[in-house]
Formats: structure tokens, C-alpha cells, sequence
């Protein structure tokens, strides 16, 4: 419905899956990949390398393995086999992406709105993605808690999330929350914060209230424990709200934060600093070039678009060199999409990076491993490794080459985009009502 | 009309009231001579001849049915029924009676207003400022709304529906429902049960109001419960011992979801899609609610789910897929063919997966309620489950099965006769008694 152009391209495919038999491409988590250009992303490159996956996870990486019988064999040579690719920062797959009627909305969670649904996780496959971070959008200072899906397309919602990845929610700074581009109506009030200093006073309010309803709650457990609890002793009342900022502070969740310029990054790090909160990592952080002394001191990576700068004014002094100058400077950076049409395309995104200094596997890094680790999954995917999720993907070209294409993705051993399977089936749908 | 034409008769002043009666007979009479429905009620009939499915056991050949006061009497074998001398005999051999028809779920007799438009520049930027108090009203309840229309009574009638829960529309608290008797046009003589359910809807239609989004909905909701929790909590303690207590401060929100959260009265979610299902079901898990999930159109998309929870359902038979839905997003061509070859196989599947259910005309007009009960069938639903579906299946979800849902004696007397077999293409629904009030709708010359 938003995106009319990449549906019409789009519809073949996805009425192909719809008449076809229940899953045909599934293959049951258990293959054997062989001859390929293996791009462990942890590791030298393998040419002629195979790897054997036994119920969805990586069990040998190697030269002329041999698989139990029955095992479906993909014969690869002359590919590139890349560990699945990770977008850490999309909107796709939710019914809805702001709460946008309030500044303060952590109470919001968008494992609730999740819809499987979305052809935007076909996209995501087209394009060699297997996980992404699907995040509450930036018109909230304080949005609400994100998650982290698998694009298993076809499943229902509740087996598309990645449950061990880091709880996060997703805060925002800059021209999105102070609303600069919006016209005001007539007798509608600016919605507070207005300013960038606004911005950071309300959520220094708002953690201050979550001490408070810390504090309150012990008081009442400490009490109702107590020898001569008084008789009226009424537990606080549960806030939403507040419990969400309140497991930020205990160090529950990671926050993950939407800026742009410099002053406003190392405010939010203060921030972070003086209530004890973790930060997982700032979104977009295009002046990030210019504090990586402060980025490496708190240990907070960034999670970046590769060369869309100048788009708006806080955007102005964004640079391309930014994620190649960072990631030298040994910063944890990943290249994002921050779109549903965008997340299709995200390896040639990542192979722009080597144009500004990156070597091309330093490059697929920024979508796998340096993804993985910001998402707190870099134990389960993000590499070709033997133990981890065979969430794999196969190019006909190294991946960050300007001609690479996606042929095949498979998350824990089962296929679940194979371009020539669906371009041969959409022939075959074609074929009986051609014949002009 | 009928509810006072019905007292005259059996007040037992007849003589003295004759001369009086002759204009009020007049006017029924002149009634009765417009089109539509002749209603009208005896103290007793006796419905020879007929085929019967009581719903309750096997089907009888050639029965009698005896309705006296509203209610039935009698039912069984011709030879096993004796007709009383006093009851009004109706002949009828080639028709087939069956329980009236329950749907479960609908938005009879409301005023709708339009839907505000959310789509023009002003309300975008009215979502962007700041919220106003949510205009929502678990309080409302729909009875004081509704204005039954003879003309929409009769219409449903003809479609085989005699009972109807007539649920409110707007918000995401939308109100509590009321369980109505499809046997005229005045509504407290209609009235089951009132209130019956507090219905919900994960609904986003609200322009600039927190919540403006599905997400904001869900924490609304789960927010409003706990704090009725805690409001009930407080007023209990309150009413036990007020001495160093603070009173609680009367909330007017909170007073009206107390019944359904606290003392576990009905919540009747309305669940337009399969995530909608889930939703829901974590809700009632959560809070631990008598639920009841409506729509449902896409229920066995969350059929592991629903067998799991074992929830009554309230299933619509509109097929068309929601807007969510993979169907719904790829053009034109492909919702219809949704629409016609995979929404209507809903009910099939949840019967192949041994869920229970029961139908609902929800959204539908009484012809679509028809053409799409028929499509199920089509689609794999049995006949026999159909029809428990829509009568004994609802009756249970709705707390009326004692009254309602089967052809049993000392039940209300809510029955169709049909020609033909309920689901029959070209079957007709001829005579329909609602209450023991009996509505002919044979047309002259059959």
C-alpha cells in the first residue's frame, strides 16, 4: 500500500507462494552447501568450501564434505556464500511504526503490532537479510521497546522473533522529536519538547519519575514485609510507563538512540551516564565522525545509513567517510536500510563503504557480525561458524562487488528465497495465458 | 403494536372493551394490509406436519409443535403430540422448522454516524500535537442507543435470524452490548439480556488521541486494566476498613470496567485479523477474563492458538480479508480471489481442527449473511455443524442455552419454517415465530 512500485514487482512472486503447496521451499534445516566462496566474515576466505548444516545449525565448514543421505545438496561453485545479513535499524513488519501522540510512550511494544504478513520480509529476503531490528519510529522522544525478527516468511509472527537478542528501546533527538517541520494548526499547541535541550530535559524527567516509582515500590515491598504493616497499605499503582523506564534503569533493557548532530550524541551518552542506563548503540549518528573519542570512552557503537547525507538540515554536515573513519577509529558501526525497499538492497549500501576507505570485508562486516554484536546475537549469527544459526546467503558475485546479486537465503538450514525456483515457476504461471 | 394487541386478548375484558377495540382492530388490521410481515399472536399454536430439527436430537418427519405464551409446550411425532382445542392449528406439511437463528455479533439498530476521515493533512497534523482526554465509553450502554425498525426486523427474519447481540461500534472501549429478541419494534419487549458484554476493539480510528496506534492501543488497554485492578483493590480495603484510609477517587472509566475485569462479567474482543487473535488471547491470559473473541475471519490462521486456549469464538462469515492480510496487498485480483476461494473455507477449517464456534452475521447484510453461509458450506463446513453454529453453539456463548438454541420444551418459542432445506439455494423462510409471536412471509398464490 505505501510502496506501489516495489508491490507490482513484488506480485508475481508472492502469488506464486500463495498457490503453491504448503512450504515447498523449506528443506528442513538440513543441507549441504558445496564448492563454494565461503565469507566466514570471522575468518580467512574458503574457495571450494562446503558447509554442512544438521538441523539448522552449522555443523562443518570444509572442503569435500560428505552429507547424511537424504540431504539436500546446493552445488554453489564460481558463489559467494556470506553469513546471513543483519539490518539493524528497519520498521518493517508492524502494524504501525510511531505512537506519535505523546513524546513519552515507552509503554508501547512493537512485539505487539508485529505482522508477518508484510511483503516487506519477502523484500528483505530478495536482498540476502535474516534478521532485523525493527524499531518504533523517531517521532518520539522516548519511543517504545523494539524486536528483533527472522524473515521467515510465510510463518507465523510469534516464529519470526529472536528472543535472545538485547530487549532495546528506542529513543529520539533532534528534528524528528522537536517536530521543526510540522506547521502548527490554529489553537493546537506545540507538542513539548520543542527545542534540543528540551529534548534532553524531559528525558532526564522522566528517568527521575522512574526513580521515584523504583523507590515508591520498594517502599511498599519493604513495608508489607514489615512485622506492623499498616492496615491501609495500598500497593503503588502499576504504571506502564514507568515499569519500562524502570527496567531501562535496572539495566534491563538497552536504549538505542535516533541522532544526528555531535553536541546532542554526547548529551544523550551523559545522560546515560549519570542514571547508569545501557546504550546499545545511537541510530543515524551522522556528526558521529567528530566525537569517536567520546563513542570509544562509553563504548557505544553506531548504527549508520553509508551516503544518504544533507538530506535535512541536521544532516548537513553528515559524511560519507563517516562509517569507514569511525570503523577505523575502532568504533562498532553497521549500516542500516531504515527502509522496507532499502533493506533489499543493503549489501550494495555496505559495498559503498569501500569506496571511502573500507576494505570489502571489513565492508560485509557492517551487516553481519558488527550487526550481530550490536544486537547482542553475535554468539548465534552474524558469521559462517561452526555451532552457529545457518542463516546463510548466496551471491552470484562477493557481495559488496557492484554487480552481486542474492540468489539464495536460508535461515537455520531452510531455503526460503531461491530466485531461480521462483523465476521458473513465475514462467510456468505465465505460460498458459500468454499466446497472443 | 403487537406487544399490546397481545395483552388486549388475553386480558379478559373483552366485552367490556369491545367497542373501544373496534378502532384499534381497524388500525392493526390496516397494518397488517401493508407489505411486509403479518404478525400476529394467538394463546396457543399447534405447527402440524412439519419436518423438525430440534438441534437437540434427531430430526422428526412428520411433528407437531406446541407454543403456548411465548414459549414451547410441546414437541414430537405427530401421533405423539396431542393439539389442545384452544390452539390455533397451522398446517405445515412441506415445511421444515427449525431453532431461530442467533447471531452472536452485530450493529443492528444503531445510528451510525460516518467514520471521520483520517486521511486529510489537518487530521496528519492533528496527530502530532498534543493528545486530548481519549474519547472512549466502556459505560455506554448500546440499549439506550438503539432504535429497532420493523423493516430491519422483517428483513432479518427472512434471512432465519430471531436473536441478535447488538454490540456498540465506536472506540476502542466501545460499550456493553445488549441480546435482543428479533420479535417487533419495541426494544425494552425485545430485551434478553442487558447489559450482556463490554466489547473491545483494537481500533485505531481516532485521529489525534492517545492511543493513535495499534501499539498504543494495546498498552492503553493492559494500562486501564490495571488501574481497575488497583481502583477495585482500593475500594474494597476502603469498604472494609475506611479509618486511615484515603477514599478513592471516583472514576467514572474505571467504575465501568469493574464488572468485566474484576468480577469477570463477559469481554467480548473484536479481533479483525489473526494478530488481532493473538493479541487478544494474551490479554485474557494476562488478566485472566471471561473473553469471548468476535470477527475472527482469519481465525484458522490462529488455529494452534485457539486450541490451545479454547476460547468461545464469534465468528463472522464476512470473507473479506482484512487489511493487514498477505490477500489484501498485492491488487484487486487477488483479494477477490481471497475473498471468494479462502476467507469462506474459515469455518471448515476451525471445525477440521475441532475448535468450537459459533457464526455471526457481523458486517453483513442479511443477503451477503445468506450468499456466505452457503459459501461455507461450499467451502467444507457440514450442514449439521452450520446449524448448530448459528443456534446452540451461540446460545451457550451467550449464557441462553437453558432458553434458546435448540426446539425443546419449556423454551423459548424462537423458530423458523422453511421451504426447503435450511441452506438450500432457493429455500425460503416462510413463517418465523419469535417469542410465539408469528411473522408470515409466504407470498400469495404458494
Amino acid at each position: 500500500m505505501k510502496n506501489l512500485t516495489r508491490q507490482s514487482i513484488l506480485i508475481p512472486f508472492l502469488i506464486l507462494i500463495l498457490a503453491g503447496p504448503a512450504q515447498p521451499v523449506l528443506a528442513a534445516g538440513n543441507l549441504l552447501i558445496k564448492n563454494a566462496t565461503i565469507l566466514p566474515v570471522s575468518g580467512p576466505p574458503l574457495s571450494g568450501g562446503d558447509v554442512l548444516v544438521v538441523d539448522g545449525i552449522i555443523k562443518q565448514i570444509g572442503r569435500n564434505l560428505s552429507a547424511p543421505p537424504g540431504t539436500r545438496i546446493i552445488e554453489a561453485s564460481g558463489r559467494y556464500l556470506i553469513p546471513g545479513i543483519i539490518d539493524t535499524h528497519t520498521h518493517l513488519a508492524l502494524s504501525g511504526t510511531n505512537e506519535g501522540t505523546e513524546a513519552i510512550t515507552p509503554e508501547v511494544n512493537m512485539a505487539e503490532v508485529i505482522n508477518a504478513d508484510d511483503p516487506a520480509i519477502f523484500t528483505a529476503l530478495t536482498g540476502g537479510v535474516t534478521t532485523v531490528h525493527t524499531m518504533h519510529g523517531s517521532a518520539n522522544v522516548i519511543g517504545g521497546v523494539n524486536v528483533v525478527l527472522k524473515m521467515k516468511w510465510g510463518q507465523p509472527s510469534e516464529k519470526l522473533v529472536v528472543r535472545e537478542a538485547y530487549p532495546t528501546l528506542k529513543f529520539a533527538l533532534g528534528e524528528n522529536v522537536k517536530q521543526s517541520n510540522r506547521t502548527l494548526l490554529p489553537g493546537r499547541p506545540q507538542r513539548y519538547p520543542a527545542t534540543r535541550m528540551g529534548a534532553n530535559a524531559i528525558i532526564r524527567r522522566e528517568l527521575l519519575r522512574a526513580r521515584d516509582y523504583m523507590a515508591e515500590w520498594e517502599r511498599y515491598e519493604k513495608l508489607k514485609n514489615s512485622k506492623n504493616a499498616p492496615p491501609g497499605l495500598l500497593p503503588p499503582k502499576k504504571d506502564l510507563r514507568l515499569e519500562t523506564l524502570a527496567d531501562l534503569l535496572r539495566g534491563k533493557l538497552y536504549a538505542r538512540c535516533h541522532a544526528y548532530v555531535a553536541t546532542e550524541m554526547v548529551e544523550f551518552l551523559n545522560l546515560a551516564r549519570e542514571f547508569g542506563f545501557k546504550v546499545a548503540a545511537l541510530e543515524h549518528a551522522w556528526e558521529a565522525y567528530k566525537i569517536t573519542d567520546e563513542l570509544l570512552a562509553a563504548g557505544v557503537g553506531i548504527s549508520v545509513f553509508i551516503d544518504s547525507w544533507a538530506y535535512k538540515m541536521e544532516a548537513a554536515e553528515g559524511i560519507a567517510y563517516n562509517a569507514a573513519y569511525c570503523s577505523r577509529r575502532g568504533v562498532l558501526v553497521s549500516i542500516n536500510s531504515d527502509s522496507s525497499e532499502r533493506v533489499r538492497r543493503l549489501f550494495s549500501e555496505a559495498g559503498k563503504a569501500v569506496k571511502y576507505g573500507l576494505t570489502p570485508d571489513e565492508a560485509l562486516k557492517m551487516i553481519t557480525i558488527n550487526a550481530a554484536r550490536q544486537l547482542g546475537l553475535d554468539h548465534l549469527v552474524g558469521s559462517i561458524e561452526v555451532g552457529k544459526q545457518a542463516d546463510l546467503a548466496l551471491f552470484n558475485e562477493h557481495p559488496m562487488s557492484a554487480y552481486a546479486r542474492c540468489d539464495l537465503t536460508i535461515i537455520e538450514g531452510e531455503v526460503y528465497f531461491d530466485r531461480d525456483r521462483l523465476l521458473r515457476e513465475r514462467e510456468a504461471a505465465a505460460a498458459p495465458k500468454g499466446g497472443n | 403494536m403487537k406487544q399490546k394487541s397481545r395483552g388486549f386478548f388475553r386480558s379478559g375484558q373483552k366485552e367490556k372493551l369491545f367497542w373501544l377495540l373496534i378502532p384499534v382492530m381497524l388500525a392493526i388490521a390496516l397494518l397488517f394490509m401493508a407489505p411486509g410481515a403479518a404478525a400476529e399472536t394467538k394463546p396457543a399454536y399447534a405447527l402440524v406436519n412439519c419436518r423438525i430439527f430440534p438441534v437437540s436430537g434427531p430430526s422428526i418427519d412428520r411433528g407437531t409443535i406446541l407454543i403456548r405464551d411465548g414459549l414451547i409446550e410441546a414437541i414430537g411425532p405427530a401421533d405423539k403430540v396431542t393439539v389442545p382445542d384452544d390452539a390455533e392449528v397451522i398446517e405445515a406439511g412441506g415445511l421444515t422448522a427449525y431453532p431461530g437463528l442467533i447471531s452472536g455479533h452485530t450493529n443492528l439498530f444503531l445510528e451510525i454516524k460516518e467514520q471521520e476521515q483520517t486521511q486529510t493533512p489537518a487530521d496528519f497534523m492533528s496527530a502530532y500535537t498534543q493528545p486530548s482526554e481519549p474519547q472512549e465509553f466502556p459505560e455506554l450502554q448500546v440499549f439506550k442507543e438503539i432504535k429497532p425498525k420493523k423493516q430491519t426486523v422483517e428483513s432479518w427474519q427472512k434471512a432465519g435470524i430471531t436473536t441478535v447481540v447488538v454490540a456498540p461500534s465506536r472506540g476502542i472501549f466501545q460499550g456493553q452490548s445488549v441480546i435482543l429478541n428479533l420479535n417487533g419494534d419495541q426494544a425494552s419487549a425485545m430485551v434478553l439480556k442487558q447489559p450482556w458484554a463490554l466489547h473491545i476493539n483494537f481500533t485505531t480510528e481516532r485521529g489525534g488521541i492517545y492511543p493513535s496506534s495499534l501499539m498504543g492501543t494495546v498498552a492503553f488497554i493492559r494500562q486501564k486494566f490495571y488501574d481497575t485492578i488497583h481502583y477495585s483493590l482500593h475500594q474494597k480495603k476502603y469498604l472494609s476498613s475506611p479509618r486511615f484510609l484515603k477514599r478513592p477517587e471516583y472514576d467514572p472509566f474505571l467504575e465501568a470496567l469493574m464488572p468485566f475485569v474484576v468480577d469477570k462479567k463477559p469481554v467480548v474482543f473484536q479481533c479483525n485479523n489473526q494478530e488481532d487473535i493473538k493479541r487478544a488471547l494474551r490479554l485474557v491470559e494476562e488478566f485472566k477474563l471471561n473473553a469471548i473473541l468476535a470477527g475472527c475471519n482469519e481465525a484458522w490462521r490462529a488455529a494452534e492458538h485457539l486450541k490451545k486456549a479454547r476460547i468461545p469464538l464469534l465468528v463472522t462469515l464476512d470473507f473479506r480479508p482484512p487489511g493487514t492480510s498477505l490477500y489484501n496487498q498485492q491488487g484487486e485480483a487477488v483479494r477477490k480471489k481471497a475473498e471468494a476461494e479462502i476467507y469462506p473455507g474459515n469455518a471448515a477449517a476451525l471445525l477440521k481442527e475441532n475448535i468450537s464456534f459459533a457464526l455471526t452475521s457481523f458486517g453483513l447484510s442479511e443477503s451477503s449473511f445468506v450468499k456466505n453461509l452457503q459459501a461455507a458450506i461450499k467451502a467444507g463446513l457440514s450442514p449439521e455443524a452450520a446449524l448448530k453454529a448459528l443456534t446452540i453453539e451461540p446460545a451457550r456463548i451467550l449464557g441462553l442455552d437453558r432458553q434458546l438454541g435448540t426446539l425443546e420444551p419449556g423454551k423459548i418459542a424462537n423458530l423458523i419454517l422453511t421451504r426447503g432445506d435450511l441452506f438450500g439455494e432457493k429455500t425460503r423462510v416462510v413463517k418465523v415465530l419469535v417469542d410465539g409471536i408469528l411473522f408470515n412471509y409466504e407470498e400469495k398464490g404458494q
